[in-house]
């Protein structure tokens, strides 16, 4: 990587860049540019193509506004798909492959070791991202949004300035520029410390690689490398993985992945590194600091910063705070009412099932709906191995907050289903509001967590009570079940399990 | 701003070189916008070139028979201030049809870019009349394609109006301070060239719109925007609210605050129907809001603005306010002024006043006011009368028990004088003074305080000259009094100085009509004015 792409995590390696622009060029083409001194006006300008903005292009557009989409790189599709969740998504399900084949071995169904093709294995990412991102712009064509490929920057509250020269004059605009990755000053110049874009690129598989920060991006990477069979430290500053999720969450995963990693240092400080002809020589402090070691990759995972402070937003008179990220308020509006911000840049969780939500929302007050974020939960999973996932309040927030919540739980050792999948270590677990017995969070944890945890947001949307859940027939066997049970076991009605009356 | 603008040949059509026939006006003429200038004629039809603006004519550069196409230059006019430059028909056309040219993307400017461009106010949505606030550029200036000519400011916000041509400036027809609206002629700019970019860029499918140029601070309406009448929603209870999301996205179009919906689902969830059925009894009047379905006054944190003292209401403020609401609120009131001439009455007053106070008794204007009621009472005795409870009858009454506002420390207080029309002056003075202490010292009896027919409310003793006072319902009518001024009254030779009493009657006008209403007044003003009458002694 040379000295330019590496101070900007979105910047894909070239060969994922030619892949895909050989299925967008020939609208990027004619989506032109406009030259030096065009103007070039829309009712709506949405700047970043992410799962954010691409939603609100096309919400907007089906509105009947008159959009313009600009998207700095040649792909649409954001962080998300083209160097985020798809693509991880993608390598994760090869590793679970590879480790459900491994786990059938000790009840009699035995496969030989799996040979990684770790090109291969790329090149069939790289062509989901295209195929999706390809299917971007078809899907901007069909609306008649228009796609500028540029970076823009504010020249006024009703003029964007594009770095070709252009400009772009909008009557509304919806920023939706999203994050990059923090990176850590000082670290050495070189190719074998990457971030989450560059982990996603395999090739050539490393035989020991370090994740510095233990929050979800850099375990889902863990899992993968690990998973194809490299050795994995996990290194994170904080007592705890993922910090902020419940701890009875993280422990079955903690549990797992403590048997199959080198080392998780916990409380650990990263203080120095050195590029090395073997690796990267990495010294550490700290409670559990080893001495130094050599990793012949390490990962740098340690968040990610808003870039609501890149786009020149003050000329426009939009408030920016000192780390990037842009306040609005229920209908996304900035400070400066017709422009809008969502997605990664304005607060909350940087996931993009917000950003899109809150795309819907933006469109539609630009377009003249009366229109608000109304949601009361926004889930989070980690898609690890097990799967982590937890909508709503969450036990760390209600201590926090002195929230006070009842609490059902139902461990997935009692799950015909679970058991059947060969994994007893998940449970499900239900908050509800002790006054009017409405769910108001859930946390689940073990295969397809993810999955599940959808119905605990319907439910907590719906106002459901225990017995709203119970009295829904789950299908039998199935982890959904185990919602439904624990349900049953805060209503007092379970029959899979004993347990002691309450009160 | 005065200035020098060229005179243009307008668009002659498909006619070149067409030949001047007669000059109307010379060097040093004042021209009216539209009057004919110079007459050309074609083989069809003679046309008048008119004066592009009200001014005078500097010169003209063009004699018989010079041969004339459109867009030539055939004279300089000095533009009177204010005036703003006429878009002769043909040109006007032409903007019409090609808004592009004038208000858009230079790429769409490319065979109009060379000569003159007149540059006008764009679309600028639903404002007109916006007043220049800043003109940017002069004559000679060089603009290019997107500088700011001038800003206009609306009452919303300010925009600029950018230059559509790259090129001299050749005049500018608005000041600072001029209003323009859509299409107003602003700046003419003689276009050197086409902007490389109108030749040599494709035009990018769908990217050149004629987009409003926007305020700068436009707000989504959406916003603000709510039901008439429904409350603000409560962000904090709405997101508490027992409600599903397509119920919350109905009450948002809708305006309505769910803190205030109650559920009829299961469970006390909040259905479809009652964000429906709410805004029904909110939009009829009947919902259950504080303040009987009334909007409601905004409530401020006035420690915000400055220090504040909290004082309860008075136990009669407590009393008096839902009273005087309720009167305020259901009955349609009509206040009737009139001028009663009390010279001599006050004349009259000022003789007998020594040796009535010899009597104890302090001989006030008000009691001759009271006097005078009970005489037009008799005559309009409606005046005199109630609304039956169901509103189909009136009650008339055959006393006459007469209120009378009297202010105190705690408040306002109605004392009653009973049986008025059974008493003197003399008697009715010394009533007044006997109520009006008890009032003050608090000491009014609750039978001294009911049963009033009509009501008085003097406020002649501190000033005043008109003003609208509510009737004590059920009591149909009441009788303001402010204070009496000597006033030059016309007496059919000459004015003459008398001493007039303003009186204020507002009436429920279900009961009585105007015609009532002044025939009323008007005979009170009468029998004010003979003192001799009012003065008689009761059998
Ligand atoms: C490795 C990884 C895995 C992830 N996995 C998940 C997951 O499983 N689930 C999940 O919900 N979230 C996941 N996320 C987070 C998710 O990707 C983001 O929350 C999401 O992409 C945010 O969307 P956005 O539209 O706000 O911004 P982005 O996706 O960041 O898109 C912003 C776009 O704006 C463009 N842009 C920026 N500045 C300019 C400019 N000046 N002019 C023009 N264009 C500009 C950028 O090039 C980019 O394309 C993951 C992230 C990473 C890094």
């Amino acid at each position: 990587m040379t000295d330019k792409t590496h101070d900007s995590t979105v910047v894909m390696d070239p060969s994922e860049r030619d892949a895909a622009m050989s299925a967008a060029v020939t609208i990027q083409e004619k989506a032109l540019t406009p030259g030096p001194d065009a103007i070039h006006r829309a009712e709506l300008v949405v700047i970043g193509s992410g799962p954010g903005g691409y939603t609100a292009a096309f919400r907007a557009a089906d509105l009947g506004l008159q959009v313009t989409l600009i998207e700095r790189y040649p792909m649409l599709g954001g962080v998300c798909l083209n160097v985020g969740c798809i693509p991880s998504k993608a390598l994760l399900h090869a590793a679970k492959v590879i480790d459900e084949a491994e786990a059938m071995a000790v009840h009699g169904v035995v496969f030989g070791k799996p040979t990684i093709d770790a090109v291969a294995l790329g090149e069939w990412k790289n062509q989901i991202v295209v195929r999706l991102t390809g299917g971007l712009v078809q899907l901007a064509k069909q609306r008649k949004v228009t796609v500028l490929q540029a970076t823009a920057k504010f020249h006024s509250a009703n003029r964007l300035e594009l770095d070709n020269g252009g400009m772009v004059e909008f009557q509304q605009c919806i920023i939706a520029a999203g994050s990059q990755s923090v990176r850590i000053p000082g670290l050495p110049d070189d190719p074998r410390i990457v971030d989450s874009s560059g982990a996603l690129e395999l090739y050539p598989l490393p035989k020991r690689l370090l994740v510095v920060g233990g929050g979800i991006i850099g375990l889902e990477m863990a899992c993968v490398y690990n998973s194809l069979g490299v050795e994995v430290s996990v290194v994170e500053l904080m007592d705890s993985l993922m910090p902020g999720t419940d701890p009875d969450l993280v422990r079955p995963f903690l549990k797992i992945i403590k048997k199959r990693y080198d080392s998780i240092m916990l409380g650990t400080k990263v203080t120095g590194m050195h590029a090395t002809v073997p690796g990267i020589e990495v010294s550490f402090e700290g409670k559990n600091a080893p001495i130094a070691q050599v990793y012949d990759r390490v990962l740098i995972a340690v968040g990610r910063r808003a870039n609501g402070d890149k786009l020149a937003a003050d000329k426009a008179g939009v408030s920016v705070d000192e780390r990037g990220v842009i306040a609005v308020n229920k209908q996304m509006q900035t400070n400066v009412p017709h422009i809008f911000a969502i997605g990664d840049l304005v607060p909350g969780p940087m996931l993009a099932h917000k950003a899109s939500h809150e795309a819907k929302v933006a469109a539609e007050v630009a377009a003249g709906e009366k229109s608000a974020f109304d949601a009361r939960a926004i889930p989070s999973v980690a898609y690890t191995d097990p799967e982590i996932a937890w909508v709503g309040l969450t036990e760390t927030d209600a201590k926090r907050d002195g929230i006070e919540y009842e609490k059902a739980h139902f461990p997935w050792a009692a799950s015909g289903r679970a058991l059947s999948l060969g994994r007893d270590e998940g449970f499900t677990k239900l908050l509800f509001d002790k006054a009017s017995g409405r769910v108001l969070g859930g946390g689940i944890v073990g295969p397809g967590a993810g999955d599940l945890i959808a119905e605990v947001g319907l439910a907590i949307e719906m106002g459901a009570d225990a017995t709203d859940i119970g009295r829904t027939i789950h299908p039998h066997p199935t982890l959904s079940e185990t919602i439904a049970f624990a349900a049953e076991a805060f209503e007092g009605t379970l029959t899979d399990l004993y347990l002691p009356k309450k009160r | 701003m005065a200035d020098h603008i060229d005179i243009v040949i307008p668009d002659l059509g498909d006619f070149e070189d067409v030949e001047v026939i007669e000059i109307l006006v010379g060097a040093g003429d004042s021209v009216s916008r539209e009057d004919g200038l110079i007459t050309l004629e074609t083989d069809k039809a003679s046309i008048d070139v008119p004066a592009p603006a009200s001014g005078k004519i500097v010169e003209l550069t063009v004699s018989v028979g010079d041969k004339l196409s459109s867009g030539d230059v055939i004279g300089k006019i000095f533009v009177e201030v204010g005036d703003t430059l006429l878009v002769t028909p043909a040109i006007e056309a032409k903007i019409a049809q090609g808004d592009t040219t004038v208000m858009s993307s230079p790429a769409s400017l490319a065979p109009e870019s060379v000569g003159k461009q007149t540059i006008s106010v764009p679309d600028i949505g639903d404002f007109s009349d916006v007043e220049v606030i800043e003109v940017h550029v002069s004559v000679g200036d060089e603009v290019n394609v997107e500088d700011p000519l001038l800003t206009l400011e609306t009452d919303k916000a300010a925009m600029d109006v950018p230059s559509t041509a790259k090129g001299t400036v050749e005049s500018v027809l608005v000041k600072v301070g001029d209003t323009v609206s859509e299409g107003s002629p602003l700046v003419i700019v003689a276009a050197v060239d086409a902007p490389e970019t109108a030749t040599e860029t494709k035009p990018p499918e769908k990217t050149v719109t004629v987009a409003a140029i926007v305020p700068a601070e436009k707000a989504p309406t959406s916003m603000s925007s709510q039901a008439q009448g429904l409350p603000a929603i409560n962000e904090a209870g709405f997101s508490k609210a027992h409600a599903s999301p397509s119920v919350r996205k109905l009450a948002r179009e809708l305006g309505v605050d769910l803190v205030q919906v109650k559920g009829s689902g299961a469970k006390a969830r909040i259905l479809h129907d009652d964000v429906k059925a709410f805004v029904k009894k909110v939009m009829t009047g009947g919902a259950a809001m504080p303040g009987g379905g009334m909007p409601k006054v905004p409530v401020i944190d006035f420690a915000k603005f400055g220090a504040v003292d909290l004082q309860p209401l008075t136990r009669i403020q407590k009393i008096s306010g839902p009273r005087l609401q309720a009167s305020w609120l259901n009955l349609p009131h009509v206040t009737q002024h009139d001028l009663a001439d009390i010279t001599e009455l006050e004349a009259r007053r000022q003789e007998l006043k020594g040796p009535a106070r010899e009597r104890g008794i302090s001989l006030t204007p008000l009691a001759f006011v009271l006097k005078a009621c009970i005489a037009a009472l008799k005559e309009y005795p409606k005046v005199n009368s109630s609304l039956s409870e169901d509103g189909l009858s009136l009650v008339y009454k055959q006393y006459y028990h007469l209120g009378f506002a009297a202010e105190t420390e705690n408040g306002l207080m109605v004392p009653v004088i009973r049986d008025a029309d059974k008493k003197d002056v003399y008697e009715l003075a010394k009533e007044l003074a006997e109520l009006s202490l008890a009032a003050r010292e608090g000491k009014l009896k609750a039978d001294q305080m009911q049963g009033a027919s009509f009501t008085i409310s003097s406020l002649g003793g501190i000033g005043g000259t008109a003003f609208t006072p509510i009737v004590n319902a059920p009591e149909v009518a009441i009788l303001g009094v402010s204070r009496s001024s000597l006033q030059p009254v016309w007496n059919g030779s000459e004015f003459k100085p008398r001493l007039m009493l303003p009186l204020s009657f507002s009436y429920d006008h279900r009961v009585i009509d105007g015609a009532c209403a002044v025939r009323f007044t008007t005979f009170l003003s009468k029998t004010l004015s003979n003192v001799d009458a009012l003065l008689q002694a009761i059998p």
